[in-house]
């Protein structure tokens, strides 16, 4: 499952970031990184907004799809 | 002379360091360039017990990598020493994803005084921060301030002077991490040390973690530093392989991991919850509608409509005034006050001079109200929204979500629309951005549009209207596309957009950013406006006793020595060329300066026109009136943002190219169309 495939108020946890280096280490420096739980706040259509480490992230379609979760 | 103090102030995106920075400095604030790229340099100065205090803003950051150039920007200044205090801003309501930043900060060897912001905004949340918790773990000065408020800044400023006289020397915290990533951490750095000579100016541990994080900057310094760099990539490769085996992850992204968690665990010892937060917050419910497009479009164009009409209906009347004094009430006075001065000096004072200056003034009141009406969507926190909601659109072009509120300004007016992109985060996509405004047709077209409507197609004056305008768009994006390709915009783009929390603005900063914005706009861009539109009047007015603007004068000469670039495309008079003249200066003088050309005023022009022109070459001169160059403000609002000529010099040449070979299309497709 990915990230933009979650539903509103789901909590998930993130299995992998599937991309360059440069995306995993953005996003890991805000708390996305294998092994963190979010919160979907919202997703699609339009963007997807996790709740990670008490900030609300706005994560486009593209990129969520790249985002491996699993259910907690 | 003054005792200097430099402070460069470090800090996530949205952590109120220009709000600290007006709290300290005021209005007492120059924005420029850092060397060689686009990214705004800010730099405050104020006066605290006998010293100057000067505060660098360096570019808000998540992290201290090098894939973004703000990063390496940030990073390279910390490196280069030149400076005395390191203050990392830090958002205390987000305090565990800030501290990621402290530690980065730590692991350089940096020892900043630790700047927690937002005091206020975290008791409102039933919060409260120990600070003294906070200063024995990481052994750091920690100070609490709030920006807005005024709180905690005398202890700051206080701070700033022991820390940069050398009088309290923090003693900084090692970040120390797990059994796995030291071990790892060590054996790099042991071979490094065999590797590398001596006098290697970064420090070793640092560089140990950069490599295991595979930073591209830093693999680059290996290739240059190291004697066998290939021994410390094999061995890299021999530890990522073992650290897959035992933890099931890759080597960056192990070292992120523990960085936030440690970051997370120094966090929860220092903020004490008094409360439980809502699992639901109405920000959310807000977040939903204003984010998901069917119901965020039509908010999203209702606000920027409400911009609009706010800022042309306020400002049109006080641009009139204006306009006004220095077209008219002024020269007048000059042409009674001073009837003895020869008529050529009469007209350098008055169409020169006078004009000039106001060709300057006029700008103010849209830009005030804009800036000011831009500060506070970015301070409610729509601006972040509306850049989410547009991102998926805009990535097709190489570009994000950010760049859509300029684009949209620009059909008001270029020029505070090339100043509307320094709410973009990335430095690459703001300079595409910057350079596909003028393409986007601005109201100062749309006079030239109705005058050759008027004349030729009275009764399809709407669609030639819309389809300008398409045109327009349709060049900025496909501009955008390969311009974004070639400098790595598309590469640049932001992975996530942060969601500030939706606050009422603080207006001591909208006000003083919105004046220390014009200011900056007067002294630098007003100079460029102010020189080139008395060169304008000398070419129309030289050689001395010439009609102004007439045959004999330069710029009469320069339009027929150009007319032949024109004919191409069905222009065989050089009056239109001299009107493409003057609206480098601003693009509605294009009309007026024709009225004036065909002795006809702007009331008889159509008649004038429609004998000079076909349809197929009035086409073909409203299309290169829309792309030919943008306005000499818009130019010198991007020399400024750009930092040098370089860009804006591209941009002419390549809007000129670009003007000629599409009107000239239009002009051959459109004969074949109309007969």
């Amino acid at each position: 499952m990915n990230l933009a495939q979650v539903k509103e108020g789901e909590l998930v946890r993130i299995v992998d970031v599937l991309g360059g280096l440069g995306l995993r280490n953005r996003l890991a420096s805000i708390g996305i990184f294998p092994g963190a739980q979010v919160k979907v706040v919202k997703s699609p259509p339009g963007p997807v907004i996790v709740e990670v480490a008490g900030s609300r992230v706005a994560i486009g379609q593209g990129m969520a799809k790249k985002v491996e979760v699993e259910p907690l | 002379m003054k005792e200097k103090v430099r402070v460069a102030l470090v800090g996530n995106p949205n952590v109120g360091k220009t709000a600290i920075m007006n709290a300290l400095a005021g209005t007492n604030e120059k924005v420029g360039n850092w060397p060689g790229v686009t990214v705004q340099k800010k730099v405050g100065r104020y006066n605290f017990r006998g010293f100057e205090v000067e505060l660098i803003d360096l570019p808000g950051i998540y992290s201290l990598t090098s894939y973004t150039i703000e990063e390496r920007v940030t990073r390279n200044f910390l490196f280069s020493g030149e400076y005395d205090v390191v203050a990392d801003v830090i958002d205390v309501t987000l305090l565990g994803r800030n501290l990621y930043l402290t530690l980065e900060l730590l692991e350089m060897g940096i020892k900043p005084v630790v700047v927690l912001n937002k005091v206020d905004e975290l008791e409102n949340l039933g919060f409260s921060v120990d600070k003294e918790a906070l200063a024995r773990i990481l052994k750091l000065p920690v100070v609490e301030v709030s920006a807005v408020r005024r709180k905690g800044l005398e202890e700051l400023s206080e701070l700033f002077l022991r820390v940069g006289t050398g009088a309290l020397k923090p003693e900084g915290f090692t970040p120390s991490y797990s059994e796995v990533l030291e071990n790892s951490i060590e054996l790099l750095r042991l071979k490094l040390k065999e590797l590398l000579p001596s006098d290697f100016p970064y420090p070793l541990r640092w560089f140990s973690i950069k490599l295991l994080e595979k930073d591209p900057e830093v693999l680059e310094l290996l290739k240059k530093y190291a004697s066998e760099p290939e021994t410390v990539l094999s061995e890299l490769k021999r530890i990522e392989d073992e650290v897959r085996r035992k933890e099931g992850i890759d080597l960056p992204s192990l070292v992120a991991r523990e960085r936030f968690l440690l970051a997370s665990r120094i966090a929860t010892k220092a903020v004490k919850s008094t409360v439980d937060l809502p699992r639901e917050r109405l920000s959310d419910k807000l977040d939903r509608v204003v984010t998901n497009p069917l119901t965020g479009m039509p908010i999203f164009f209702l606000i920027m409509w409400a911009v609009f009409k706010l800022t042309f209906e306020l400002s049109s009347p006080i641009g009139d005034a204006i306009d006004y004094l220095f077209s008219q009430l002024l020269p007048s006075l000059v042409e009674e006050h001073l009837r003895a001065l020869p008529p050529f000096a009469i007209s350098l004072l008055n169409d020169g001079v006078l004009s000039g200056i106001g060709a300057v003034m006029v700008f103010l009141p849209v830009l005030g109200i804009l800036y000011l009406l831009m500060t506070l969507l970015e301070d409610t926190g729509y601006m972040a929204r509306a850049a989410a909601l547009w991102d998926n659109f805009m990535r097709l072009f190489g570009l994000s979500g950010a760049s859509v509120i300029p684009m949209i300004l620009g059909f008001g007016c270029n020029v505070p629309a090339v100043y509307a992109t320094r709410a973009m985060r990335s430095a690459t996509q703001r300079l595409v951005t910057m350079l596909i405004i003028p393409w986007v047709s601005c109201s100062a077209r749309l006079p030239v549009y109705a005058v050759f409507t008027a004349a030729f197609f009275k009764e399809n004056q709407s669609l030639v209207l819309l389809s300008l305008y398409l045109l327009g768009i349709a060049l900025a994006l496909a501009f955008a596309f390969l311009a974004s390709r070639r400098l790595g915009a598309d590469r640049e783009s932001d992975f996530f957009i942060e969601l500030p929390p939706y606050k009422l603005p603080s207006w001591s900063v909208v006000f003083n950013q919105t004046f220390i914005e014009v200011k900056e706009f007067v002294t630098k861009a007003g100079t460029v406006i102010f020189a080139v539109s008395v060169f304008i009047w000398a070419l129309a007015s030289l050689p001395p006793g010439v009609e102004y603007a007439g045959e004999g004068s330069l710029v009469g000469r320069i339009g027929k020595l150009l007319l032949p670039l024109f004919q191409p495309f069905g222009i065989e008079d050089w009056k239109p060329i001299v009107a493409l003249i003057f609206g480098a200066l601003a693009k509605e003088v294009v009309v007026g300066t024709l009225g004036a050309l065909y002795g006809t005023g702007e009331e008889g022009l159509e008649k004038a026109i429609s004998s000079s022109f076909t349809p197929e070459s009035a086409l073909a001169f409203m299309v290169f009136t829309l792309l030919y160059v943008p306005c000499v403000a818009t130019i010198a609002a991007i020399k400024q943002e750009t930092g040098g000529w370089k860009y804006p010099l591209l941009l002419v040449a390549v809007e000129l190219l670009t003007a000629w070979f599409v009107a000239f299309a239009v002009y051959r497709v459109s004969g074949l169309v109309f007969s």
